[in-house]
């Protein structure tokens, strides 16, 4: 039965764990020569053991990404814990407080670890390859490191689009608040999803922080939402079937439903905003060294040019390519987007908007 | 019962569930509610929570009214009528409740959507079934698999000769369902309505699916979760619904008064019911064969998907989903949720067994407050549930403990009320004669509890095991909280599948899921069979 073979493998990676830590003591000079096989390794501790890794990332880039991470450090066994529910593992992680759980926290917008490292759940680590990520990808202190990015696009239905709006894609945000729109559009609910809360802060900042005239616009934009919906992904979904005609949503997300062969497009509206998806290690982990390989391996080109072509995210790093079909950060009209305001003001401004649009 | 101060058993039994009740019941959701955060505070001055709480209420009525009646009716047809098909009813009416809402919602909008198949498709309407609309009847049929079960359990055991008396005093068809029927199965229809509308308050999957914007306490709870991590103000969610359990709880209690429901006295009973009207059983017939339509026609959409690549775009046939089933850790989650599954059940069942016995038959004081807790459970949104878990278990001196058995407790416990309604009902229509009997007769209560009570109660017994089963295989968001790599389940992988947007495979696994809940259910049935006489036999 399942249990007893949980103690079993529990039991193991205790033994595991308690070598390392023996080992980590002694600083074998094995150890050492593993870590130099790697292409990213710089850290002087030996890393071997077992870290418990919490993903937020989609299936489909787990097994692979771990696996690849697997290779460059053979003597580290990862247990990934997959659930691509960033808030679930982000309360998670606070309730485990008492008893740590988890080694390494990665995936999910850095909306998610910020709070954790305020509160003192993170251990801060600045990885030797952090040189190479621009500041605004970065927690200053290393609570936590930006790894990937993603863009805020739209959706259409290409048989709805061209039938019923004339094939005409949305340039601007604005352009969604044409009459024509009406009942077609839906939006990943602001109170519900990272998403939806991103979209209204970018329309915060595209007015430069006038807050009167963002909600002007979500407002004139309620007129022709018929659902905000509760996950992001759900509303590409509600697209894919042609319940609706379109949704602003993540850029990489609907590239990768169109390559399933759904009959949707992506355009990029100018003026939009963008997450970063960060990696951060959990205060108490059991196994630093390994945890800290792990970051530093997931900024290398190697390890963003693997999630590029596993997700279809940017990577953080200037030397890896974006997906094919998928825009370059910086060509790409971007608004100033001040994410330590957005997290600040999350509360406030999500009260605000729920008045004015009346829900 | 004696006074427990004479029987030194009973005692033991009532201390051992007072203590588990506290540690697994009580502690985790004070653990909960005191979580600290002046979120706490500035979320009910906030004010949101005041729609979120109305438009609850507003679904809770709508939802438990017709689930109640269309429970009714299917256990009426099942038990009292000889319609055709009722092997096939059976199922009918387990299937709902065997299958993780979040899949079987997003069937629904593929269905009957805005561009819905049926919906749309064939009948050219743009229905819009996002809203209050949609959840009312989404929630009528995931939810009357409930009523049914209590309902059907309690009539069961309603005295044929009661009926047959009055029909030969004179009394009609009619006259008999409303005079004599209809009142005695009262216990069984108040468990029915104040589980059903509990379920109803509690659900998280349905709204959060095809809600849209109208929010209800629940996906209010999850979203502060999800999207803010802001767990001060979603306890205080968790709360207000506790508050509305509460007073729903003391509603029950006052309409069911002091009154007597007996039916199952010493002598036992052989005469047939009295015969009901044929159009009756036809009524009933096609009232079932119409929701039957309903629920494969959903059912039967899993399975398309599940063998179709882009289900509903891409109708290419592929093996494709299920093969992934069997790869990696999913063979894994797929036996771990039946293992957890039948653990939780059996004990579930046998406890809520006992503790309505201890509650019913016994005359100490503070039994209501043990009543309350013993169904507050199903108040409790399983988030809370885990959430409790995780924080109250999560120390480093219980880091021993296996993260499967706890799991398994966790679904034990908060499972625990339809079984326990279930017996209390059951209970309720056995004439205490039949214990006191077995006492003069020189049994202790136990003892009596033991031979006499138990293998009367099976139909009440069988509840418990299925609801328990049943939704300790389809609950997702009790085990989210707890699970880890070699513990996942089922629903955390369809979860998973579901949010990476591979509705094949996650209907793949569904369907897998379904199969072999209903195999074990069977298997567990045939063993059942002869010991457990009444749950076996009829219904």
């Amino acid at each position: 039965m399942t249990p007893v073979l949980d103690r079993r493998t529990f039991l193991k990676g205790l033994g595991v764990v308690t070598v390392a830590a023996a080992c980590g003591g002694a600083a074998t000079p094995t150890a050492t020569s593993t870590a130099a096989t790697s292409t990213a390794a710089a850290t002087a501790a030996p890393v071997a053991g077992t870290i418990s890794v919490y993903s937020a990332l989609n299936e489909s880039t787990n097994n692979e990404f771990f696996g690849a991470f697997k290779k460059a450090f053979p003597n580290v066994t990862v247990n990934v814990l997959p659930l691509a529910a960033a808030g679930e593992l982000q309360t998670r992680i606070k309730t485990e407080a008492a008893s740590p759980k988890a080694d390494i926290f990665i995936g999910g917008s850095s909306e998610f670890h910020d709070p954790l490292g305020k509160a003192g759940l993170l251990e801060a680590y600045i990885a030797p390859n952090a040189k190479d990520i621009d500041a605004k990808f970065k927690e200053a202190t290393g609570l936590w490191t930006g790894w990937y990015t993603g863009i805020f696009g739209f959706i259409s239905n290409n048989d709805r689009l061209s039938k019923e709006l004339g094939n005409k894609k949305p340039a601007t945000w604005d352009d969604l608040l044409d009459p024509s729109w009406k009942g077609k559009l839906v939006l990943p609910d602001p109170v519900k999803t990272g998403g939806g809360y991103i979209f209204i802060a970018t329309q915060i900042f595209r007015f430069n922080k006038d807050e009167a005239k963002a909600m002007d616009f979500m407002k004139k934009l309620h007129a022709n939402i018929a659902q905000y919906v509760a996950t992001s992904p759900g509303a590409l979904t509600l697209i894919d079937q042609g319940q609706f005609v379109g949704c602003p949503n993540w850029a990489h997300d609907i590239l990768t439903e169109k390559g399933k062969g759904n009959p949707i497009d992506l355009s990029i509206p100018s003026d939009t905003g963008f997450e970063v998806g960060a990696v951060s290690i959990v205060k108490g982990t059991k196994n630093l060294a390994a945890a800290q390989a792990l970051v530093n391996w997931s900024i290398t080109k190697e390890a963003g040019e693997l999630n590029v072509k596993l997700s279809n995210r940017g990577s953080t790093r200037t030397d890896v390519a974006p997906a094919a079909g998928s825009p370059k950060l910086s060509d790409v009209k971007l608004v100033n987007y001040d994410r330590q305001w957005a997290t600040d003001n999350k509360d406030r401004l999500l009260k605000l908007w729920q008045q004015t649009v009346g829900l | 019962m004696r006074s427990l101060q004479r029987e030194p058993g009973v005692l033991l039994a009532l201390l051992a569930v007072i203590a588990l009740v506290a540690v697994f019941i009580v502690y985790p959701q004070l653990r909960v509610i005191a979580t600290p955060g002046a979120g706490y505070v500035d979320f009910i001055t906030g004010g949101t929570w005041v729609r979120s709480t109305w438009q609850s209420i507003q679904v809770m009525v709508l939802s438990t009214t017709t689930a109640v009646l269309l429970g009714f009716v299917f256990a009426y047809g099942m038990v009292y009528t000889n319609m055709p098909w009722k092997r096939f009813f059976r199922v009918i009416g387990i299937l709902p409740l065997l299958s993780p809402p979040f899949v079987v919602a997003a069937a629904y909008v593929i269905l009957f959507g805005p561009r819905g198949l049926i919906s749309y498709g064939i009948f050219g309407q743009t229905l819009n079934i996002f809203g209050l609309g949609g959840i009312w009847g989404v929630q009528t049929i995931a939810f009357f698999p409930f009523a049914y079960q209590l309902i059907a359990d309690v009539l069961t055991r309603s005295d044929a000769r009661l009926e047959q008396a009055a029909r030969n005093l004179g009394a009609g068809p009619w006259q008999v369902f409303r005079s004599v029927t209809l009142p005695l199965s009262r216990p069984g229809l108040g468990a029915a309505i104040l589980t059903t509308a509990i379920y109803v308050l509690e659900d998280f999957g349905n709204p959060a699916l095809i809600g849209g914007t109208y929010t209800v306490l629940p996906t209010q709870a999850y979203g502060l979760i999800s999207g803010f991590g802001d767990l001060p103000g979603a306890t205080a969610v968790s709360t207000l619904l506790l508050g509305l359990a509460l007073v729903l709880y003391v509603a029950k209690i006052r309409l069911d008064g002091g009154r007597s429901f007996v039916t199952v006295s010493g002598r036992a009973s052989s005469m047939p019911r009295p015969p009901v009207p044929v159009a009756l059983t036809w009524t009933c017939f096609i009232a079932c064969l119409m929701l039957s339509v309903v629920i494969i026609t959903v059912y039967g959409s899993l399975l398309v998907s599940a063998l179709t690549l882009n289900f509903p775009t891409v109708l290419t046939p592929t093996m494709q989903h299920f093969e992934y089933i069997t790869t990696g850790t999913n063979g894994t989650a797929l036996q771990n949720t039946l293992v957890f599954g039948l653990a939780a059940a059996t004990f579930s069942a046998g406890f809520a067994l006992l503790a309505g016995w201890l509650v019913e038959r016994g005359a100490w004081r503070g039994r209501r407050v043990l009543d309350f807790l013993l169904i507050m459970p199903a108040a409790i949104p399983g988030l809370f549930f885990g959430i409790g878990y995780a924080t109250a278990f999560n120390e480093p001196w219980l880091d021993w403990l296996d993260r499967g058995v706890l799991i398994i407790i966790s679904m034990i416990f908060w499972n625990i009320p339809v079984g326990y309604q279930a017996a209390v009902a059951g209970l309720r229509q056995i004439d205490r004669t039949m214990d006191e009997a077995a006492t003069s007769l020189g049994a202790s209560s136990l003892r009596g509890f033991r031979d006499v009570i138990v293998p009367m109660l099976g139909g009440s017994l069988r509840v418990g095991f299925v609801t328990t089963f049943v939704r300790a295989v389809t609950t997702l968001s009790v085990v989210i909280f707890l699970f880890t790599p070699s513990s996942t389940v089922a629903t955390i992988r369809i979860f998973q599948l579901v949010n990476d947007l591979n509705f094949g495979r996650a209907t793949a696994f569904t369907v897998a899921d379904i199969g072999l809940a209903i195999m074990a259910l069977s298997i567990m049935a045939v063993l059942a069979r002869g010991r457990i006489a009444l749950g076996a036999a009829r219904a």
